[in-house]
């Protein structure tokens, strides 16, 4: 139960198979000064290409596959509040193949090479990732770069993708249990803020949204200072920085990028009234080394132009008093969601939220279980989580009541829980376990090769510290029993919430 | 090209000014081979029949050892839910422990500490193993299996069972269950409210008592650990454990419809239909077509991008988020699934193309390109699967679980490459029945009228969210003592209550001999009833001449017998039913008891409407109906802890003045017998002694 409502919160992907997590940042320094991290475990070198884009490389040849993964710093929280859903949009239609990979080869090529794919997107950075046999790196270091370079953003595509997504919403939201929640939540918890809608989007914005709205979304975001490569496993890494060199050194840096992609995609005359100058002074073969001054002088002119990603938090309506809704759904049991504004991940607060949504729900000796599970009978499961966000987000306090039991009083017992902890300390044992908890899911998020390069990729791109990987525990082993009571007051208050409370529908 | 271009960029330093010149149009060439090292795990056996199974993986610093049970699945019937209640009580404390106690230790230690009816899995750090170890091997010695911590879990169920019938995939799952494995088999059973309720803290004792032995089990370890400290846990925690023998039983192979069935559960307001096209297959872990089976459903829809199922359904239709199947191999039971969630108004167009896609694959030689691609695949997946330390130890395994040739796993990409299209159409001739498949659709109602044309006698079958049978009917016209007498008027053809009753007077004894037959058997089977007022009966089973079952009741006391097995004795509840369903007439006796059964409504059977009535007691449910037009008897059905079984009659004769069926047929379990009747006597002279 809790891990299917879990899922329903967090994550849209391409392919139904896999979950997610979630995101934080500033703004990409461009540094091509390369850094080599020796930490205690899990050692990489990092760099960044002239166009900006970062480069992150882990080897371990304990088994022979590589995962080679992009993220790239796009998440909804980029789209205009008309036009929603269009990053996941993206992780769908990246799929449909670029100039040199045909229309619906893109999987098959991984899959027939021994690989595996998939991609996911939340509201700060959509990521896409292949694991392959480690003898096809190459291949896996091709299909991003082409993915990067010059997808596939066309009518044909999008039609398609489109009615995948509907489906994709329907399957995953509307026919499930609850299955709208948070959509419902963060509609209410957050005003005038791009967290106010989730990634999926809104399917009218889909359909209402041209061609050209896609294609200028491609522009905006899928360029090299926009994205982090980060790659794990059997490798050897002065032949990967040769290859990588091959396939994303000559990737356009700045505008260049754009004035490339137009080349390719634009007519003649298009071109001819859009730049002044014929398409024929490029170089087909070589763009970048293209001889002809005009074009060498409009190369460099975009080159210097940079792509700006305006990366200032917005600030939403504070949240104020309580909001209390009820939704009739098709589901048996009373649900009861509790929506509280959280800090952002990078908040020197989110390690001390976490524990207590630790305390609260994590295992079965957690608080929550025990109280409203186990003891009073009230609920089925009760959880509470935060989803990790570069911007301040959401934390829900929820329960899936048991049978006969009442909303109020479900809502009643989650409140005496959040309370207890406002009002007396918690134990040192109770924060010996939850340290003694995170270490053994973050050893196990290091088992893999993908999950290391993930994981890489995120303290890169959020936190702009690769390195945390090997410091994971650390922002939390300073959290004291004071530090809990204190964020518990300050982000679990009554004064600014969002109830929602789901009852059964009566049936005809 | 290319190389050259590699050999001449040799340094990152140097690549602002000479960006190497690649040709992108070219895909790639895979660099050289790697190779993939199949470690042996260390296998050993402890002196009370644990098999010892240790797979070392030292990359990081985490160990789990699991204990697998050995006992085969046993069917729960009217108790379903005995073995998952069993699994979960074992968390519920020890005698040494609380169950706030026991949660709290494994919490700290950051472990997971799993168990079910079928195992006991540790999870933790190294660090912390041996904390771990006690804390498993207490919920394995001695759980304590309180009252309260059971009555808590029951009552749980109740708030389990109402939510999973709002969860389309769970409700598309049990209603897949039960078309594909009806009839007691372990799989087809679903937990309901009834069910739960049935079960006592005593049913949950003994089945723990029976399966959690010893005696077959295994004891895997993977993970940050040598053998020889497995070894030493091994000889130090596990080996003195005692338990009986290990449980063996023959669930069959489920039930293969000679039809193509639609199952329909309707899902009020749903968006979507989530489809399950299935059907069961004969075959077991380790069977040599096992890896061809699962080639053959990879190519279909096997969970990537590149299957026929994807690209038709989501990529060329984009009727579907995702479409897959699944050839679940098993022990106990096999099936295959295509599924997928549809938007309403493609119900029938989904169901149309799953169809042809799997009728095409057992027409057509797949491509060598579809081949190659599954293959190289599949093989991408096995060096994945590496990865994770568990994988070797579950090969070590299933190898002598599932009695694999021993160079299975290393030999796998050898077979696999082996694997020839030819081979392949075969196996989907041989497993894939599409013709009899089950189709499950759980949907809005407003979608019935599409999916009729599928089932091969146009009716849908109904089922509720937990898979059971939705009946429908319609209110009755005449009173339950009307319908009797109607019935007892019929048989007599006499047009009062009181002539029929004149004439049933005369009834003293009846001889009937059946002669059944059914395909799946190739002898016939002789079924003999002989009956005498008021309640003695005798009832023999036989093959060639041998008895093989045999039902005696003289109407006090009584027995039955089934072939090689021990006589049980008639309980009290059993008597008391016959004493109020029996006789040579039952409905004289229903009119006499009529306070006891119920006159549900009327139903539709196979195109007929029909009233039911409704008896149930202790020991059982039955059903019996009678023809709206007719008055006659055409069915009774009988549904007890140990299954089903249904007894159909037609084609009434006259004897003696009174009308009795001349085809009397038999549906025990998955069996369908027809019966002709081959010989009747009415008032011959039976001794007593024929009934004791």
């Amino acid at each position: 139960m809790k891990h299917s409502l879990i899922a329903i919160a967090s994550v849209v992907t391409l392919h139904p198979v896999w979950s997610q997590k979630t995101t934080t940042p500033s703004k990409i320094e461009k540094k091509s000064i390369e850094k080599t991290a020796t930490s205690s475990k899990i050692n990489f070198v990092e760099y960044d290409l002239p166009n900006g884009l970062h480069v992150i490389l882990h080897e371990d040849r304990s088994v022979p596959i590589v995962a080679v993964s992009i993220a790239y710093h796009v998440g909804s929280k980029n789209e205009k509040s008309n036009r929603t859903g269009f990053a996941h949009f993206f992780e769908h239609l990246l799929f449909e193949g670029s100039k040199n990979i045909g229309r619906g080869e893109y999987a098959k090529i991984v899959e027939k090479n021994g690989g595996t794919l998939n991609a996911n997107t939340s509201q700060d950075r959509t990521y896409y990732y292949e694991i392959l046999p480690s003898n096809q790196l190459e291949l896996g270091l091709w299909m991003e770069s082409e993915r990067l370079l010059h997808a596939r953003v066309d009518k044909t595509g999008i039609e398609t993708q489109r009615q995948v997504v509907k489906e994709e919403k329907r399957q995953s939201n509307d026919n499930q249990p609850y299955g709208s929640f948070l959509a419902t939540m963060c509609k209410k918890v957050f005003q005038n803020h791009p967290y106010s809608w989730i990634p999926i989007g809104d399917m009218e914005h889909l359909d209402a949204a041209q061609e050209e709205d896609y294609v200028n979304f491609y522009k905006d975001f899928y360029v090299p200072s926009n994205a982090v490569l980060s790659i794990a496993g059997d490798l050897s890494i002065e032949s990967t920085k040769k290859l990588i060199n091959n396939y994303f050194s000559s990737i356009p840096k700045g505008q260049a990028i754009n004035l490339y992609r137009d080349f390719v995609n634009y007519s003649t005359a298009d071109f001819k009234s859009k730049y002044g100058q014929e398409k024929s002074i490029f170089d087909t073969a070589n763009f970048l080394q293209s001889k002809n001054p005009k074009a060498i002088e409009l190369i460099k002119k975009f080159e210097s132009t940079p792509i700006l990603f305006n990366r200032t938090a917005i600030v939403p309506t504070p949240l104020k008093g309580q909001t209390i809704d009820t939704v009739y759904d098709n589901i048996q049991l009373p649900g009861v969601f509790v929506g509280y504004r959280f800090p952002e991940q990078n908040n020197k607060d989110f390690a001390a939220v976490q524990i207590m949504n630790s305390i609260l729900s994590d295992g079965n000796s957690s608080r929550m279980n025990k109280s409203l599970v186990e003891k009073k009978q009230q609920a089925v499961a009760s959880f509470s989580f935060g989803f990790p966000l570069e911007e301040p987000g959401l934390g829900i306090v929820a329960s899936i009541g048991a049978n006969g039991i009442d909303s109020k009083t479900i809502l009643q017992s989650m409140d005496e829980e959040i309370e207890r902890i406002q009002n007396e300390l918690v134990s040192k044992e109770e924060l010996e376990k939850v340290i003694n908890q995170y270490e053994n899911t973050f050893i196990e998020t290091t088992s893999t090769v993908a999950g290391v390069a993930e994981n890489l990729a995120d303290n890169y791109m959020y936190r702009k510290n690769t390195n945390l990987i090997n410091k994971q525990l650390e922002a939390y082993l300073s959290v004291t029993a004071e530090d809990v009571q204190r964020v518990a007051k300050k982000y679990f208050t009554k004064d600014a919430r969002v109830i929602l409370v789901y009852l059964p529908k009566q049936a005809n | 090209m290319k190389k050259l271009a590699i050999a001449l960029t040799t340094t990152i330093a140097i690549q602002a000014t000479t960006i190497a010149q690649i040709d992108r149009s070219i895909q790639p060439k895979p660099g050289a081979p790697t190779s993939i090292n199949i470690k042996d795990s260390e296998v050993f056996t402890l002196e009370n029949g644990i098999t010892v199974i240790v797979s070392e993986n030292h990359k990081i610093p985490k160990v789990s050892v699991q204990l697998i049970l050995g006992a085969s699945s046993i069917p729960e019937g009217k108790k379903t839910g005995v073995s998952s209640i069993t699994g979960e009580l074992l968390m519920s404390g020890t005698t040494n422990r609380t169950k706030d106690q026991l949660d709290r230790e494994i919490d700290y230690i950051g472990a997971q500490l799993t168990t079910s009816s079928e195992h006991i899995g540790l999870d933790c750090l190294k660090k912390h193993l041996n904390k771990g170890l006690d804390l498993m091997t207490d919920v394995l010695y001695r759980p304590s299996f309180t009252e309260a911590e059971f009555d808590r879990i029951k009552k749980r169920k109740e708030s389990d069972i109402l939510s999973a019938k709002t969860e389309p995939n769970s409700m598309a799952a049990n209603a897949s269950a039960r078309a594909n494995f009806p009839n007691n088999h372990p799989f087809g059973e679903i937990e309901t409210d009834e069910t739960i309720k049935n079960i006592t803290l005593d049913d949950v004792k003994m089945l723990h008592q029976a399966i959690f032995t010893p005696k077959g089990s295994y004891l895997v370890f993977v993970g940050d650990i040598t053998k020889e400290e497995a070894m030493k846990i091994a000889n130090e925690q596990f080996k003195s454990w005692k338990g009986g023998e290990k449980i063996e039983r023959n669930n069959g192979d489920g039930y293969f419809s000679d039809a193509r069935r639609v199952l329909f559960v309707n899902k009020p307001n749903a968006v979507q239909s989530t489809i399950n096209v299935t059907f069961p297959m004969k075959i077991k872990l380790g069977d040599k077509n096992q890896l061809a089976l699962s080639v053959l459903n990879n190519i279909i829809g096997g969970g990537s991008f590149g299957t026929r199922l994807f690209q038709n359904l989501r990529e060329k239709h984009a009727y579907t988020y995702g479409c897959y199947s699944k050839a679940k191999i098993t022990q106990e039971g096999s099936y295959f699934v295509a599924s997928g969630s549809f938007r309403n108004e493609v119900t029938d167009s989904a169901i149309t193309e799953i169809l042809n896609e799997l009728t095409n694959i057992t027409n057509e030689y797949v491509t060598d390109e579809e081949l190659a691609n599954v293959k190289a695949s599949m093989a991408g997946n096995f060096a994945r699967s590496l990865e994770k330390p568990a994988t070797l130890a579950e090969f070590a395994f299933r190898t002598i679980r599932y009695n694999l040739p021993n160079n299975y796993y290393k030999d796998y990409l050898k077979s696999l490459n082996a694997i020839t299209k030819v081979e392949l159409l075969l196996i989907a001739k041989q497993y894939l029945k599409v013709e009899n498949c089950n189709i499950v659709v759980v949907g809005n109602e407003s979608i019935l009228d599409k999916i009729k044309k599928f089932d091969a006698d146009g009716v849908i079958e109904k089922l509720d969210a937990l898979g059971q049978t939705i009946t429908e009917r319609k209110a009755a016209n005449i009173t339950q003592n009307q319908l009797f007498e109607n019935y007892l008027q019929k048989i007599t053809s006499t047009s009062s209550i009181k002539d029929a009753n004149k004439k049933l007077k005369k009834l003293t004894t009846l001889s009937q001999i059946v002669e059944l037959t059914t395909p799946q058997i190739p002898v016939s089977i002789l079924f003999t009833s002989i009956k005498k007022t008021p309640f003695s009966e005798f009832e023999t089973f036989e093959i060639q001449g041998k008895i093989q079952g045999k039902s005696i009741f003289n109407g006090a006391t009584g027995y039955e017998e089934s072939y090689g097995q021990e006589k049980k004795i008639l309980t009290t509840s059993q008597i008391e039913d016959k004493l109020k369903i029996g006789g040579i007439i039952p409905e004289i006796n229903l009119l006499n008891n009529s306070s006891s059964m119920t006159l549900l409504g009327i139903e539709s059977i196979n195109g007929k409407d029909c009233f039911v009535v409704k008896y149930k007691s202790n020991e059982s449910e039955n059903y019996f109906y009678y023809d709206t037009q007719t008055y006659l008897k055409i069915k009774a059905t009988k549904i007890e802890a140990e299954g089903e079984q249904s007894i159909t009659y037609s084609d009434y004769k006259e004897v003696k003045g009174i009308l009795f069926p001349q085809i009397i047929s038999f549906s025990i379990g998955g069996l369908n017998l027809e019966g002709k009747l081959k010989s009747i006597e009415v008032n011959s002279k039976i001794e007593d002694s024929k009934f004791n």
